[in-house]
């Protein structure tokens, strides 16, 4: 296996006439690496991941995979798609439909001159790894949906490539077959031990497939890391908001009943909320971050000292594996997720707990 | 996975320095800059010709000046005439697109398919047949109508087909197709839920149709009108036919008569041709406006089912109104060439004796035809064929590439639409006379006409079907590792099979037919057929006429149907 080389953007800037889709930004996915580019629709994300195909054309900035330079506004260079040397899966999955799947897997391979001896053998390796074996023959036009995604999925690791790309490939599946699909690509990423970027909208699938995510808003990264940090550790209201719903606490930090990396937040109607800074700086006003699901809930109330509150249930959701509960607390109402089936009346007055460890200090705006 | 120790691409330092493929530079930058070449040179030459206010036979011109435009007021009976038909016809025209539209998009109307598909053969049977046959049927002393009314006992013939309004309407017949096609597209693509959403509000159908239905179609329908109405300022054959042998002229056939006359005065006829260049081309801008700039979310690229109103037995009346167009603009014509070429003088009440068939004899030995014939099919087989290759690379340069300049690119080619033909080989003559190759006269001027002025047909058919195409199915290939022409050459001319079978079948079609721009470009030497049917016309008798007209239409079809069937076993044979 030719090693996999790491992937270093620095400084990127791509415009659509005047409007600037992108940047200026900078990143590095590891060798062997998966990292997801993750974000709302229009936040430039593809458009990223497709400059880095050479299918968009940067204003300015550097990328290089490996020892090789790809982009150079500076130096003038842009090396055509064609002779960079990496793989793409289209979230239309792009199967062409005039050849037989076996065509299509082999396209890469007769592209780089290979024999009809090795397109063959190669290209069967690649249908045996998405399970498609049986289908060789089959024209492309005759797939489903997921089928024509495995023969995508084959396509771009025919070749045995150093570098994939994928943009959206799960998005056009059905839920089930996505979070089949998901584990399979996670695995199969694996074992090619290939440097990958991964674009999607989905945060379960940046949670569940990456080694490192970046958070993208306005063509902007507003947090990178690792999912548990990305998940635990949201930087600002926006990452917080738009990784898993959470439900956000702003107010007066009270300098005098912190500890270290232990904070208090006093809000506005009195409550004082303990959380952890996360070493991020304290200023006058903050604002915590709860997840959803790290709120408790109970008729008695908890032993201990800090973070309980009365609070009255408004409203609550069975929603199948979760119940959402909307929590009237003070004069604001924040929303928890609970396992389980235990059913609320409205109007029942409830004991509301959270951990302090889980109240993360988000950075000011 | 096999492992492959080889690097993938070549090694990195050997080609970086390279900016861009440069295959697809070279050949892109070729094209374009032909096409740019083909289409702007006679413009330029139409052009400086209107402003030339010196002795006309010096060239370069002495003198420039307005003179010419000065004199267009005496022309003004001309201007009126042009007018007057292009109202006319462009008013008729759209009643019968947006009636039979409406009938086939909207109703259950008996064998909508059926009449669906043969809305299209108007197309084929071209003003030039219509206005031939029309001529036979509807000129005030001998047109078989006439005989048939005067037979009956009248004494005034019914109608005259030569008059303002006979020529407009046998315009009209054939542009209504056209007019149909637009219309019915923007009936097409209206979401039925926009109605339905009225009528569950508790509007009612009438309220529905005249709040909701109408005005959503109406920028559809005004572009179609501003559309038909440029095509029939420019449109030359019918009043060609009909209209200048009693003198009638429109600004069409008033160019071609001052061209052609002893001396011509090309100069003034530039002016002209520059004046209806001017207007065709201000309303091709708004049509091209009003459809792009269209705030209305009916067309939204989605093919809807639209509703279908049961109209009951009203159903067949409106069967017979879609069948009496298609007979007035298909049948009836048709019939009648076939009828008037089998009789030695037509006549509506034909005797036994008066049956033959020399006409068709005589039209096949006639050198003249002959070789017209033959140079009319080389011409349309090259045309085609080179032209396919040339608006395809077009095409895919506007839609595809990331080229600088092909914003502008798609505005010169498209320019020819908004040029009549007779005034582009008015240009073309002009310019190909002081050029130094002695192209002038031969056949490859007339191949360069047509390559010239078919540029917008190829290109519109082809990127028709491109922007159908996922871009990713090609994105795919170029991050696969392959070349720009192995891309060409797998994937994206596969792909296009389609649209390329219809470029070059239309092309064919239309360079055959072509009149506008061969009856002022051809030779003694290299003559083609069509323009050899309206000489015939005015020249020998109609009946000849009529069978050389017929011999055309068959040829013609044999030849689209020998290349369908060849195209089809070799896409089946994977070739």
């Amino acid at each position: 296996m030719l090693a996999s080389p790491h992937i270093e953007v620095t400084d990127l800037v791509i415009r659509y006439g005047n409007i600037a889709a992108v940047g200026p930004i900078s990143f590095a996915a590891e060798a062997g690496k998966q990292l997801t580019l993750l974000g709302p629709s229009g936040c430039g994300k593809t458009t990223t991941l497709r400059a880095v195909a050479g299918l968009e054309q940067p204003v300015s900035g550097r990328i290089r995979i490996g020892d090789r330079t790809m982009f150079d506004g500076k130096a003038g260079i842009n090396m055509p798609t064609e002779q960079r040397g990496l793989s793409m899966v289209f979230q239309s999955y792009a199967i062409w439909p005039h050849m037989t799947v076996f065509d299509n897997v082999a396209y890469g391979l007769r592209v780089r001159g290979k024999s009809a001896g090795e397109v063959k053998e190669l290209v069967g390796h690649a249908l045996d790894l998405v399970q498609m074996s049986a289908y060789g023959g089959r024209s492309a036009s005759q797939l489903s949906g997921g089928q024509q995604q495995r023969v995508a999925l084959a396509r771009a690791c025919a070749f045995s490539p150093t570098v994939l790309l994928f943009d959206e490939p799960l998005s056009n599946l059905d839920a089930k077959l996505r979070g089949d699909m998901r584990i399979e690509l996670r695995e199969l990423q694996h074992r090619l031990g290939v440097t990958s970027l991964y674009v999607t909208h989905d945060l379960e699938e940046a949670l569940a497939m990456s080694d490192t995510i970046l958070v993208m808003k306005g063509g902007q990264i507003e947090q990178a890391g690792p999912p548990a940090e990305i998940y635990n550790f949201p930087r600002t209201e926006f990452v917080a908001d738009f990784v898993g719903s959470a439900n956000l606490i702003r107010g007066r930090v009270r300098g005098d009943l912190a500890t270290g990396d232990a904070i208090a937040v006093e809000t506005r109607g009195g409550q004082i909320v303990y959380g952890t800074a996360h070493g991020r700086a304290t200023a006058g006003e903050a604002c915590l971050s709860v997840r959803a699901v790290h709120f408790s809930l109970g008729r008695e109330r908890p032993a201990g000292e800090r973070n309980i509150w009365q609070a009255a249930v408004h409203r609550s959701v069975f929603l199948g594996d979760l119940t959402q509960v909307h929590v009237t607390w003070g004069d604001r109402e924040v929303v928890v997720r609970q396992s389980g089936m235990q059913l609320w009346e409205d109007a029942q007055p409830v004991w509301l707990s959270v951990d302090p460890r889980h109240c993360v200090l988000l950075e000011p705006n | 996975m096999e492992c492959d120790d080889r690097p993938l691409v070549p090694v990195a330092a050997t080609i970086e320095k390279r900016p861009g493929a440069p295959a697809q530079k070279l050949v892109g930058a070729a094209v374009a800059l032909l096409a740019a070449a083909f289409v702007l040179y006679p413009v330029y030459y139409l052009f400086q010709a209107a402003f030339d206010v010196g002795d006309p036979n010096v060239r370069p011109p002495e003198a420039y000046g307005l003179d010419n435009f000065a004199l267009l007021p005496n022309y003004s009976e001309i201007m009126l005439n042009t007018l007057g038909v292009a109202v006319a016809a462009t008013v008729m025209a759209l009643v019968f697109g947006f009636v039979i539209a409406w009938i086939l998009t909207r109703t259950n109307v008996p064998m909508r398919a059926a009449l669906e598909q043969l809305m299209a053969v108007p197309y084929y049977v071209t003003p030039l047949l219509g206005a031939l046959a029309w001529a036979l049927l509807g000129s005030p002393e001998s047109g078989f109508i006439n005989q048939l009314w005067r037979a009956a006992g009248a004494k005034e013939a019914l109608f005259d087909v030569t008059g303002p309004i006979g020529i407009a309407w046998v315009m009209a017949l054939f542009e209504g197709s056209v007019a149909f096609v637009m219309i019915s597209a923007v009936m097409k693509s209206m979401d039925p839920s926009l109605e339905e959403a009225s009528q569950v509000i508790g509007a009612s159908r009438l309220r529905t149709m005249i709040r909701i239905t109408l005005p959503l179609v109406a920028p559809g329908v005004l572009g179609a009108a501003i559309y038909v109405f440029a095509e029939m300022l420019g449109s030359f054959s019918a009043a060609l036919v009909l209209g200048s042998p009693n003198r009638f002229y429109v600004i069409t056939t008033a160019i071609y008569q001052l061209v052609s006359q002893y001396p011509p005065r090309l100069p003034l006829a530039a002016a002209m041709g520059v004046s209806l260049f001017a207007v065709m081309f201000a309303m091709i801008f708004l049509y091209r406006r009003i459809t792009a700039g269209r705030s209305y979310v009916t067309v939204s690229g989605k093919a809807f089912r639209p509703r279908v109103m049961d109209v009951g037995t009203l159903r067949w009346v409106l069967f017979a109104v879609c069948a009496v167009y298609l007979i007035m603009s298909v049948f009836l014509p048709m019939a009648t060439l076939l009828f008037a070429s089998v009789q030695r003088l037509a006549t509506v009440f034909p005797k036994p004796s008066n049956l033959t068939l020399e006409h068709y004899t005589t039209a096949l030995s006639l050198n003249a035809v002959r070789s017209a014939m033959g140079n009319s099919l080389l011409l349309g087989f090259l045309t085609a064929t080179i032209g396919i290759v040339l608006t395809g690379l077009l095409a895919w340069i506007i839609q595809r590439s990331r080229l600088p300049g092909r914003n502008v690119l798609e505005y010169i080619v498209m320019f020819p639409q908004a040029v009549p033909r007779l005034v582009f080989a008015f240009g073309m003559m002009w310019a190909w006379l002081v050029f130094p190759l002695p192209v002038y006269g031969t056949l490859w001027i007339l191949l360069i006409a047509y390559l010239t002025v078919f540029l917008p047909l190829g290109v519109r058919t082809i990127s028709g079907v491109l922007v159908q195409l996922d871009k990713s199915l090609e994105e795919c290939g170029e991050v696969c590792g392959a070349s720009w022409f192995y891309r060409m050459r797998t994937i994206t001319m596969p792909l296009l099979r389609p649209g390329l079978i219809a470029a070059w079948l239309l092309i064919f079609v239309a360079s055959v037919r072509e009149l506008g721009a061969s009856i002022l470009l051809m030779g003694p030497n290299s003559k083609v057929l069509t323009p050899a049917i309206v000489e015939a016309f005015f020249s020998s008798s109609s009946e000849l006429t009529a069978a050389m007209a017929l011999i055309q239409t068959v040829v013609v079809g044999a030849v689209m149907l020998v290349f369908l069937t060849v195209s089809r076993r070799a896409a089946r044979h994977g070739a």
